[in-house]
């Protein structure tokens, strides 16, 4: 195990870790919060991942992911659902994105390596089908359409700033 | 094979994909209370439309069995109806002794139409039931509307009857609203008015005066609508009314019928 991969666990471990021990709080902490939205980071572990790095794996990574999420949201299978259907996404969204000279062996999707136009670009589009579906497979019907998208809203906005705020803070290379 | 394999290597991240969000979506139906109940809920709605559509796949075959019994029914009705307006004439003098004969002479039975006619000169038509359910010559036929005709030949199993559109027929009807009487007979080519017969001239006929049978002949209850005045007329020098009555049964589509028997028929005569 290489120290790529191990710098990749540990930020992974970390970040779930400030999911359900500090977002997870806030979003409780807040009634405004609680009706209308939360705030996710957990997508970006998938949205970090190299980009040499397989579909499928990045697929299985997400679903196991969103299980571990959903153990400690006791909403068992909705972040999984919404997480890998975001990993799936990240192939879709990384072929969509991909510069002229294609991606090269050195570069990891950050800011460092990409630009923070691309970088928000690719964690934005991604977070929101992360959202919206994590929202329609809670309520599980289309007839509270409103409120889904309302909650998408918000909670995409407000991980968008946690985001990109690790992104700026933290400037991560790999 | 060979091509299915290659498809499902060239899209095995996609297929993968699908098979985890079934995986997950499976999770989220299994242990989410909110989810299972909205699961359940269309699941069962959709199976119980389900259910539905089968049923009435089953009940559509079921149809000839459930109009048969309906229709015996309504033949008891008619005749506990026949049977309870007679004992009511009955009543009203109250003078003569009661007797169960008299009390409830008429029996209906029902039957199908399973030949028919209106474009001839004299139009019969066939039931399918015959002298092993009871049926006898001279008893008259009554549908849903009115009168149909009267039963003139009857095999084992089925039986003809003179349509009432049939030069033979002469039914004895009445003016509902004043009980002047007279025969009612088919004047051809039209089968849907037939013409009342020997209404005297004093009379008084309006347009739409309900025709009911007389219940002279016992071969037909008394007041049974058979239809309207549509017009009338004298001919010339003749001391009668010549009325035009419009039949409130189309005998085109004749299908039901009841033929009514009147058992006190000996009683009645002396």
């Amino acid at each position: 195990m290489n120290t790529i991969s191990l710098r990749h666990i540990i930020r992974a471990l970390l970040m779930l870790l400030l999911q359900v021990l500090v977002l997870k709080r806030v979003g409780l902490s807040s009634s405004w919060l609680w009706q209308y939205g939360d705030i996710f980071i957990y997508p970006v572990i998938v949205l970090l991942l190299p980009f040499r790095l397989s579909r499928h794996y990045a697929i299985l990574i997400g679903f196991i992911l969103g299980l571990t999420i959903d153990m400690f949201y006791d909403t068992i299978g909705v972040h999984a659902f919404a997480l890998t259907a975001t990993a799936y996404a990240r192939g879709l969204l990384l072929a969509y994105l991909e510069p002229r000279g294609g991606y090269q062996l050195s570069m990891s999707p950050t800011i460092f390596s990409m630009g923070i136009n691309w970088v928000l670009t690719y964690t934005s589009l991604a977070l929101l089908i992360h959202t919206f579906l994590y929202y329609t497979v809670e309520v599980f019907t289309f007839v509270y359409i409103g409120q889904i998208l309302l909650k998408t809203l918000i909670t995409l906005v407000l991980s968008m700033i946690v985001v990109m705020g690790y992104h700026l803070l933290f400037n991560p290379r790999t | 094979m060979n091509n299915l394999l290659q498809f499902v290597i060239r899209y095995s991240a996609f297929l993968l994909f699908l098979l985890l969000e079934v995986v997950a979506l499976l999770l989220v139906v299994r242990y989410n209370e909110n989810q299972q109940s909205i699961f359940a809920h269309s699941s069962s709605k959709f199976v119980g439309k389900l259910y539905k559509v089968a049923d009435d796949a089953i009940q559509y075959n079921h149809l000839q069995q459930t109009a048969d019994s309906l229709a015996g029914q309504n033949a008891q009705l008619k005749e506990k109806i026949f049977n309870l307006e007679r004992s009511l004439q009955r009543l009203i003098p109250a003078d003569k002794p009661l007797d169960s004969c008299i009390l409830e002479p008429f029996k209906v039975i029902d039957a199908q139409v399973i030949s028919n006619s209106i474009n001839q000169r004299n139009n019969h038509f066939t039931i399918d039931r015959g002298s092993k359910d009871g049926i006898k010559p001279g008893m008259g036929v009554i549908s849903m509307h009115g009168i149909a005709g009267i039963i003139d030949e009857v095999g084992e199993q089925y039986a003809t009857a003179i349509s009432v559109l049939n030069s033979a027929a002469r039914i004895s009807a009445s003016i509902k609203r004043n009980d002047y009487f007279g025969s009612l007979v088919w004047k051809e080519v039209d089968p849907g008015h037939m013409v009342l017969e020997a209404i005297p001239r004093q009379a008084d006929i309006l347009i739409g005066d309900t025709i009911v049978t007389s219940g002279f002949s016992f071969k037909f209850p008394k007041g049974i609508f058979i239809g309207t005045v549509e017009r009338f007329w004298t001919e010339g020098g003749s001391n009668y009314y010549t009325v035009e009555v419009r039949l409130h049964e189309d005998i085109a589509t004749l299908d039901r019928v009841y033929i009514v028997e009147f058992t006190g028929n000996e009683l009645a005569t002396q």
